[in-house]
């Protein structure tokens, strides 16, 4: 039973997926099917984030009173959850859910702090601390390139050594002051590397990637939806 | 230990203060060199600017704020175009964290200067988990997925949502993602649905994107910062992406540097090293 | 043996009374304007039962001993080779099934890779970390982990701390395990699945911490990063085939061949169609492979 079920759910989930794409949804129930799935896959989404909260305020939160290693550091995280979650919840208006009840006991003018509008402190804590902190992890990745780039690009041998060419010249017809390098040589430089180098060789290259990677995924939907790749399912 | 071989060790912090004072040098001197146009970014701009003034487009901000450096700026830039042109502009997003918030934030403020009304000019309709089902789903009712808008106002009440109810109504989508939701939104919404997409996407996302243009399931692309600096200079309005290309420029030319100097310092090192076996 | 073919039978005749059905009510209800089956999709159709076909015969033929050729993939063999290398260190294995969410299908893969994975470091004793960044990722890969252990008969040995919820916001994640990293030095780290910015973050911090270093990932964009920071790096359809190797299981490898003869019948359509393009003719060989 706990082997069979998931792999039934499995085959005719994806049965639907695939028959429906090749039906009217407006004269067949079938052809309205892919419709439906997606529908329950949001359905069952949502109830995953519950999920997620639990098990990062019960790992945690453990650590915390154990005090652990780090505890500091695992309290902050249970703290911003709620931090930016518990305000985004309330309500903004006495006509909003439970607004009444909430705007009976606290301000009228309190509402703007609440949601996700601006001004509330979900987008404060949003726009002030959380997107510096994304946007300085992914700036790193400047430097990270640099080192990777210095690490790699070694002309070692025939293929080496042409990826490195082609490397350097994308690069340089990538920003202004590269490309007016480019033109010293000949005006139409900066056109050819579009042409033969992204629009020919790149294009190829990926397209053998994006195709290869297709089937690879279909292959293994396949596989998963006759049952035959199980590992996924864990103890099933 | 002696200085190519000191070279080929190198601590990897002196590489990042290299990086990090050609990025920042270009605050102190300002150099200016011209922005060409490539085709993609000209074929985007011409499909948007064929468009008839008034056209429903939607334009979609499939982004993180980590990559706003690069997408943002192509929002703007479009956002301008779109509103120079009198277009009726929805917007979406199918990123939960930041989306909607810089959709809101980016529209309003743009908007504000073309003295556009929400609701009548535009509307933001936030932000829906499950790309696959809203993709889907727009195509028969853009109701049925989003009941109210991210301010929470019922479509209904919003008049310019009386006479855009699926796919059919939208003559374009510009779709300015950090991610592969630019693939469904051609796979799914383009292929299936025959709606014209365009896209601005990072620079890395960007040389994956060429087949798409090339077999035309995609009507243009801005590649990074020099894309959205591309489309600012089209669209006649200097903004982050153009100030952005001399730092750009310079870390480019210092990552060429060092990797030049890397191979001497390879070629230096390996020959020493055979003479001395 | 009987169920399994029960169950093979019992497949086939739903389908079959389904397809019997909806075509009977197609062929009545057809309309050219407004038809009940997209005519204009056939070739999507076709293509998809050539497909399925080859798959299915290749695992049959693997089912009944056929020996199938599958060339070496380095990336693959060098797994064992890695969680040997942390057993002696006596350093933990790190592993990260791609940062999607299960939807994807390349984090199934990775799951099943992940499977394969405990199992060595079950059967070697080495520690193993999996940090995930969604809770249904974290759901099963614990399940997926465990299952491992309990195969191997190393069941006392799993611990439910090996797979962590770290963060659900990328960078988020990428921070704490890059932090992990270089606090614990893991001997090796093995990157299997979906990835996105953060790649070239994880791959050269894992470099700086001295691990050697096994990524598999389908997205091309961040193909490069892998093959500029790390040892091995497992590109496109090798991520989903990695599974099939590891396990050396014919039902799987079968699949595998399967997804090869269709590559070469694309390539034949490729090959074809710049042909019959570079004389002009081949506008309706074009055709038949659009998609209404």
């Amino acid at each position: 039973m706990r082997k069979t079920v998931p792999v039934i759910v499995a085959f005719l989930s994806g049965f639907v997926m695939v028959v429906s794409f090749f039906f009217n949804p407006e004269r067949t129930f079938i052809g309205g099917g892919q419709e439906a799935v997606l529908q329950w896959v949001t359905i069952v989404s949502g109830f995953t984030l519950v999920l997620g909260v639990f098990s990062i305020v019960r790992v945690n939160a453990r650590a915390v009173a154990r005090r652990s290693k780090g505890w500091f550091y695992k309290l902050l995280t249970v703290v911003s959850v709620f931090a930016m979650a518990i305000p985004a919840m309330l309500p903004v208006s006495k006509n909003t859910v439970g607004g009444k009840i909430f705007f009976g006991i606290f301000p009228d003018n309190w509402g703007t702090l609440f949601g996700t509008g601006p001004s509330s402190i979900y987008d404060w804590l949003f726009t002030y601390v959380d997107q510096p902190m994304m946007e300085t992890m992914f700036a790193m990745l400047a430097f990270f390139i640099a080192s990777a780039a210095y690490r790699a690009f070694r002309a070692r041998n025939a293929e080496a050594t042409l990826l490195l060419l082609t490397a350097v010249l994308v690069m340089l017809w990538r920003v202004p002051m590269g490309e007016a390098f480019l033109r010293l040589f000949s005006d139409s430089f900066p056109q050819y590397i579009n042409m033969f180098v992204m629009n020919g060789f790149n294009v190829a290259v990926q397209r053998g990637i994006i195709i290869g990677a297709a089937l690879g995924a279909a292959s293994m939907s396949l596989r998963i939806m006759l049952g035959i790749e199980r590992t996924y399912m864990g103890k099933g | 230990m002696d200085f190519w071989h000191r070279i080929m060790n190198i601590d990897r912090r002196w590489i990042y203060l290299l990086i990090a004072i050609s990025v920042t040098f270009p605050m102190i001197v300002v150099m200016k060199f011209p922005v060409r146009v490539t085709p993609e970014t000209r074929q985007l701009y011409d499909a948007i600017n064929n468009l008839p003034d008034g056209s429903v487009v939607m334009l979609t901000f499939d982004y993180y704020p980590n990559a706003a450096a690069e997408t943002e700026p192509m929002s703007v830039a479009a956002l301008r175009h779109m509103f120079k042109k009198n277009m009726k502009v929805v917007t979406l997003s199918n990123i939960p964290l930041g989306g909607p918030t810089i959709a809101e934030r980016i529209t309003r403020e743009i908007a504000a200067e073309y003295h556009k009304v929400y609701g009548v000019d535009y509307v933001n309709l936030g932000y829906k988990a499950n790309y696959n089902a809203v993709m889907h789903g727009l195509a028969n009712s853009i109701e049925s997925i989003f009941p109210s808008d991210y301010t929470n106002t019922p479509l209904k009440d919003l008049p310019l949502m009386d006479s855009v109810r699926n796919y059919n109504d939208i003559k374009f989508i510009f779709v300015v993602a950090d991610n592969a939701t630019v693939d469904y939104w051609i796979q799914i919404v383009n292929a299936q649905y025959g709606v014209p997409v365009g896209a601005g996407v990072t620079a890395v996302v960007a040389p994956k994107m060429y087949s798409f243009v090339d077999a035309g399931q995609m009507t243009g692309m801005l590649g990074g910062m020099k894309g959205a600096a591309e489309y600012e200079k089209l669209v006649g309005h200097e903004g982050k992406a153009m100030r952005g290309m001399d730092a750009q420029s310079l870390a480019h030319l210092m990552i060429i540097l060092l990797v030049i100097v890397g191979n001497i310092g390879f070629f230096v090192t390996r020959k020493k090293d055979s003479e001395k076996s | 043996m009987k169920k399994r073919l029960i169950a093979s039978v019992l497949r086939i005749f739903i389908l079959a009374l389904f397809l019997i059905g909806i075509f009977s009510a197609t062929a009545f209800g057809q309309t050219v304007e407004d038809p009940i089956f997209r005519i204009n999709r056939l070739t999507v159709l076709v293509f998809m039962i050539i497909f399925s076909s080859a798959v299915l015969l290749y695992t049959t033929w693997a089912r009944k001993g056929k020996k199938l050729f599958v060339r070496k993939i380095p990336g693959i063999d060098a797994v064992e080779e890695a969680v040997g290398r942390a057993t002696e260190m006596g350093k933990p294995v790190l592993f990260i099934p791609g940062i999607s969410d299960i939807d994807e299908i390349e984090t199934i893969a990775g799951l099943s890779i992940l499977g394969r994975v405990a199992k060595i470091t079950a059967r070697y004793d080495t520690p193993l970390s999996v940090p995930v960044r969604y809770p249904m990722i974290l759901a099963a890969g614990q399940e997926v982990v465990e299952q491992s252990y309990i195969e191997v008969g190393k069941h006392d040995a799993y611990n439910s701390e090996i797979v962590k919820y770290v963060a659900g916001e990328q960078f988020a994640f990428t921070a704490t395990v890059n932090g992990w990293m270089m606090r614990e030095r893991p001997a090796a780290n093995i990157y299997m699945g979906a990835f996105f910015a953060e790649s070239l973050l994880l791959a050269e911090s894992g470099n700086a911490s001295g691990a050697i270093q096994i990524a598999g990932t389908a997205r091309p964009e961040q193909l490069p990063f892998f093959i500029a920071a790390c040892d091995y790096t497992l590109m496109g359809e090798e991520l989903y085939a990695a599974s099939s190797y590891l396990s050396r299981e014919p039902l799987l490898l079968g699949g595998i061949k399967g997804q090869d003869f269709v590559k070469v019948i694309i390539i034949v359509a490729i090959l074809l169609g710049v042909v019959l393009s570079s004389f002009g003719i081949g506008s309706w060989f074009v055709d038949l492979f659009r998609v209404p």
